[in-house]
């Protein structure tokens, strides 16, 4: 490759010795401790790090837009000789936008609603007084066309809300392109996004660096966006760096323990189905408490006693770069670490697992066929005035599915697929408008709420979001003992229950005491966890039972699940967009577009030969932290449709790659194949 | 605390080594505690140094002093007449002067403050309690009892109290009950439009649903998961209404639509200073002295315990 020719001291950015606070009411947190890295030309370096690890706080500091409260120790950080942080604002502005441009997380916030993409693409170059208005209009609609946008010339008349989630991060990357900056920051630039728009988003910026040569700093947490796009990584840790190098060292040969961990607990690595996934004990540490040796000591595995808490570790010079840990230099290097790659080197908790296949019951547990959702669209009088005669949309269409006891059923799908309007309707939170659900034999569909309500101790629902799916107010005791006070269920000892509880989901009891916003994620959900677990439950319905957790911590809560579930043989129907979570926990998978089930099987038959075309883009859309399997094309382009204008024939014929004249005018029946798995395409894949 | 060996699963997690009192070795009790004592003494220690709260905190406490310990502190009883001494100045003898019938103004002072404190205290709980429950009651009933109680809400706001005073006295004539429904009836709508809308947020947040999803009843969810997180921004703008409804109080009295004479309430006695002012202006600034302090007080008070207690403000200034 032509740009790993460029001489390696041609740096354009360099943070030396970075070290920054914020102040807070419980002290100062050390955000950021002697942070160093150089970013050099035309390379995109990727930062990678868990959350709390200050990976974003470096980019703000690089632009100088931290919040009020921080302050910068010590440290220097040199834009081509320039030290940014001893500039003045009026400098810092007329670097930040013209030589350091930012790609923001969340393409819904980061652009100005009231305005047309026109008019801040003229804002973003108004120090170029020089332009006249034809040129800069001119110069937009072409970076409009560059970052893919169709009929740029007449789109960029549009305000931001006309666009889509994938098109406006586009036209964000646009945005920041647009003054041509010698360096282009990226903050999880795909995290906002589904699957098949994440991997359209890589591809595009792929694009761009190999065409304009720009330099990108590119901070995430998914080591499979890094793995695809980066030619450096920097791997931090609770605010510190502990390992620099190219991305095939770093992916391939990891030298830190942690990098190490953080690779085998990525579920997306691990290749056989293996029940339970690796983690990475402990939390990370409080950064207000003064820390001495090394930040990773108390989860490391390989921490040797009475060193590695009190000294600070060496920085070790490896192939490609930098890591600090006492095991790969000083007196205390070990020539045998690190082990081989197929030695795991955290423990996945393998050993106590029945050897034996699940036990998963006969008779379903939930049974739900041809359920209709809709939502109303208008009034029933405006409608009438417009002549519409269904206003309604349809969430979810004709969807069959059950579950049975002891058995894992993941649903799969992008944001809008319909799934989460799935899980509500099953637990008769929303109601429903035909096909039936049945729950143990007994019909529930829209069943009132006072004869429903014995049946929610049977059923219970996890919520996507830890910390806010629980009452703000109330103590965690309070929380998990709730579910007693509502089903009014006397004689039971609460403080009793609530430690039993605790320790059913290994939440520290000392915990029990505290309110949710001062719990971590993990804890949160594991709070969420006990809450569903309260009154023995024979279905759990999990929406996104990992989001917002970082891969380590991950493991640890689907593990327990996996645990619950053996010991108790619930249900599970598990909705999410993670394929490579879900493809580890479920047995059987279903995956939904545009409310419709298109694929229903057995897990690893559907991973291993998807048989609709749109299963094998989610399946081929996962982005593998491997350096060395980048993709060269994106299998699906486009968008989910609206609901409001579904496409007459196949719901996917908009996107599909092998799409036939038939697919747009007939909307495939479900088809049932020889192995049981069920598909809506009129041309399989198999 | 039960020891780890009663957890059926734990020898085949990857989970952090718990020690005996079943916790991962970072988290000890203490230091829980700790945390949770430290946070609030940060808070305390916030309060303390805020010289604004402090102050406020200071006048809110001599104000509910002055009138609870009145016939204790007052040196004469306020409708016993000196009238060798009327309309004297600042004197030993009488620390604030006298009025036109010779009684002593200080001790008609704080008399008056208990006037303004019961008006205070009672007006702004029942307004308090009222506007919350129908402000929740809009905020997750349905739409038409929402649009129904929103308008209720508008049609009371939209008369002027001293306006609606006037015409009710003139129907039933002044007393003390009347001024105390006015001031109520007036308020809650303000109280009410608040909770709703902090209601109406509340309602679509994902512990809500949770908590439908366990099978949590209205009134339960309104009782212990709205209702602890709309009150505290309530207190606080109570806290700052308390000044409002004292001086509609005293408004009131000085039109002669509130307390009756011979009562003693700072109103009146503005009132009848008033009257006097060209021979004897001390007492119009006697009486006027402690609305604004009751005033500035609670303003105060109010100000820093929302700076303190509402985090979303004032984050990185």
């Amino acid at each position: 490759m032509a740009k790993d020719m460029t001489p390696p001291d041609e740096t354009l950015l360099d943070i030396r010795g970075l070290s920054l606070e914020f102040r807070t009411p419980r002290g100062r947190v050390k955000a950021l401790r002697d942070v160093s890295f150089p970013v050099r030309k035309n390379r995109i370096i990727g930062i990678v790090g868990e959350s709390g690890s200050g990976k974003s706080t470096i980019l703000w500091s690089i632009l100088g837009l931290l919040s009020g409260n921080a302050e910068v120790t010590a440290g220097e950080v040199l834009f081509e000789d320039r030290d940014l942080l001893h500039t003045s604002q009026r400098d810092l502005q007329a670097v930040r936008g013209e030589e350091i441009s930012v790609v923001f997380q969340d393409p819904m916030t980061s652009q100005i609603p009231v305005l047309t993409y026109a008019r801040q693409m003229f804002d973003i170059l108004y120090r170029r007084p020089e332009l006249s208005r034809e040129e800069k209009r001119r110069m937009a609609v072409e970076m409009l066309e560059k970052v893919g946008i169709p009929d740029p010339a007449a789109r960029i008349d549009q305000y931001p809300h006309h666009f889509s989630g994938g098109m406006r991060q586009r036209a964000g990357i646009g945005m920041a392109l647009l003054t041509g900056p010698k360096l282009l920051l990226a903050d999880e630039p795909t995290t906002a996004l589904d699957v098949t728009m994440e991997a359209q988003i890589i591809h595009l910026l792929q694009e761009l660096q190999s065409e304009t040569g720009a330099t990108i700093v590119l901070v995430s947490h998914n080591l499979g966006l890094i793995a695809e796009l980066c030619d450096d990584v920097v791997v931090m840790y609770a605010g510190e760096v502990v390992e620099t190098g190219d991305v095939r060292s770093i992916f391939h040969d990891p030298q830190h323990p942690y990098t190490r961990a953080l690779l085998e607990c990525d579920p997306a690595r691990i290749e056989k189905q293996a029940g339970k996934l690796p983690v990475i004990p402990g939390d990370i540490p409080d950064l207000v408490r003064p820390q001495h040796g090394c930040i990773y000591a108390p989860r490391c595995q390989r921490v040797i006693e009475g060193v590695c808490v009190t000294t600070p570790p060496p920085n070790a010079g490896t192939a490609g770069g930098h890591a600090r840990c006492h095991l790969l230099d000083g007196p205390f290097h070990d020539p045998e670490w690190p082990p081989p790659a197929e030695v795991l080197t955290v423990k996945a908790g393998e050993t106590g697992r029945p050897a034996g296949p699940k036990k998963i019951g006969e008779e379903p547990l939930l049974d739900v066929s041809d359920l209709n959702v809709r939502f109303r669209t208008m009034g029933a009088l405006h409608a009438r005035l417009k002549g519409v005669a269904d206003p309604f949309v349809d969430g979810v269409l004709d969807v069959s599915l059950s579950v049975r006891p002891g058995e894992t059923v993941g649903l799969v799908g992008e944001s809008g697929s319909g799934k989460t309007t799935l899980g509500r309707a099953v637990l008769n939170l929303l109601r429903s408008h035909g096909g039936a659900i049945d729950f143990e034999g007994e019909q529930i569909r829209n069943m009132p709420e006072r004869r429903f309500k014995p049946l929610r101790r049977d059923m219970a629902m996890m919520f996507q979001d830890p910390v806010g799916s629980l009452s703000p107010r109330k103590s965690v005791r309070a929380l998990v003992t709730e579910p007693f006070e509502i089903h009014g269920i006397s004689g039971v000892d609460l403080d009793a229950e609530a430690e039993r509880l605790a320790d059913l989901v290994r939440l520290p009891k000392p915990l029990l005491g505290r309110y949710p916003h001062e719990l971590s994620g993990g804890q949160a959900r594991r709070v969420g966890v006990a809450r569903a677990l309260a009154l023995n439950p024979k279905l759990i319905i999990a929406d996104e039972p990992t989001a917002g957790l970082d891969v380590s911590v991950q493991g640890e809560i689907l593990n327990l699940m996996a645990d619950l579930q053996a010991e108790h043989g619930l249900g599970y129907l598990i909705i999410t967009h993670n394929l490579p979570v879900v493809r580890h926990i479920a047995d059987r998978l279903a995956i939904m577009y545009l409310g419709r089930v298109v694929e229903q099987g057995d897990a690893e038959e559907i991973f291993r030969s998807p048989a609709h075309p749109y299963t094998r883009a989610l399946v081929e859309g996962i982005p593998q932290p491997d350096p060395d399997r980048r993709r060269t094309h994106v299998s699906i382009s486009g968008e989910v449709p609206s609901l409001m204008n579904r496409p007459v024939g196949c719901d996917f014929a908009t996107r599909c790659p092998c799409v036939q004249p038939r697919c747009r005018e007939e909307k495939p029946p479900h088809f049932t194949m020889n192995d049981g798995r069920v598909h809506a395409c009129l041309f399989p894949l198999k | 605390m039960i020891p780890v060996s009663a957890k059926p699963s734990d020898p085949e997690t990857g989970l952090p080594a718990i020690d005996s009192t079943g916790l991962p070795d970072h988290v000890s009790e203490a230091e829980v505690r700790e945390s949770a004592a430290r946070e609030r003494l940060e808070k305390i220690r916030m309060f303390m140094t805020n010289w604004q709260g402090m102050g406020g905190l200071v006048l809110v406490l001599l104000f509910f002093a002055s009138a609870i310990f009145a016939p204790w502190l007052a040196p004469y009883d306020p409708n016993a007449l000196d009238i060798p001494a009327r309309l004297s100045g600042p004197t030993w003898e009488h620390l604030a002067g006298t009025d036109q019938l010779g009684r002593d103004t200080f001790s008609r002072i704080l008399h008056g403050g208990r006037v303004a404190l019961k008006i205070a205290a009672i007006g702004v709980s029942v307004a308090l309690i009222v506007g919350l429950v129908l402000g929740m009651i809009a905020g997750f009933g349905p739409r038409w009892l929402d649009n129904f109680l929103l308008l209720l809400f508008d049609t009371v706001r939209a008369f002027p109290t001293i306006v609606l005073a006037l015409a009710t006295v003139a129907l039933t004539g002044p007393s003390l009950e009347l001024v105390l429904a006015i001031i109520i009836i007036t308020s809650i709508p303000q109280y009410a439009r608040v909770t709703r809308t902090a209601t109406l947020t509340l309602r679509n947040t994902d512990f809500i649903l949770a908590e439908r999803s366990l099978g949590a009843g209205v009134f339960r969810m309104l009782w212990h998961h709205v209702m602890p997180n709309v009150v505290g921004p309530l207190l606080i703008l109570a806290a700052m209404d308390v000044p409002v409804v004292v001086t509609v109080e005293a408004g009131l009295s000085f039109l002669g639509l509130g307390v009756l004479p011979p009562t003693a309430s700072w109103g009146t006695i503005l009132n009848e200073g008033y009257l006097v002012i060209r021979d004897a202006p001390w007492m119009v600034v006697a009486g006027g002295i402690p609305l604004i302090l009751t005033t500035l007080g609670f303003t105060f008070l109010g100000e820093a315990l929302r700076d303190i207690f509402d985090p979303r403000m004032g984050k990185g200034r």
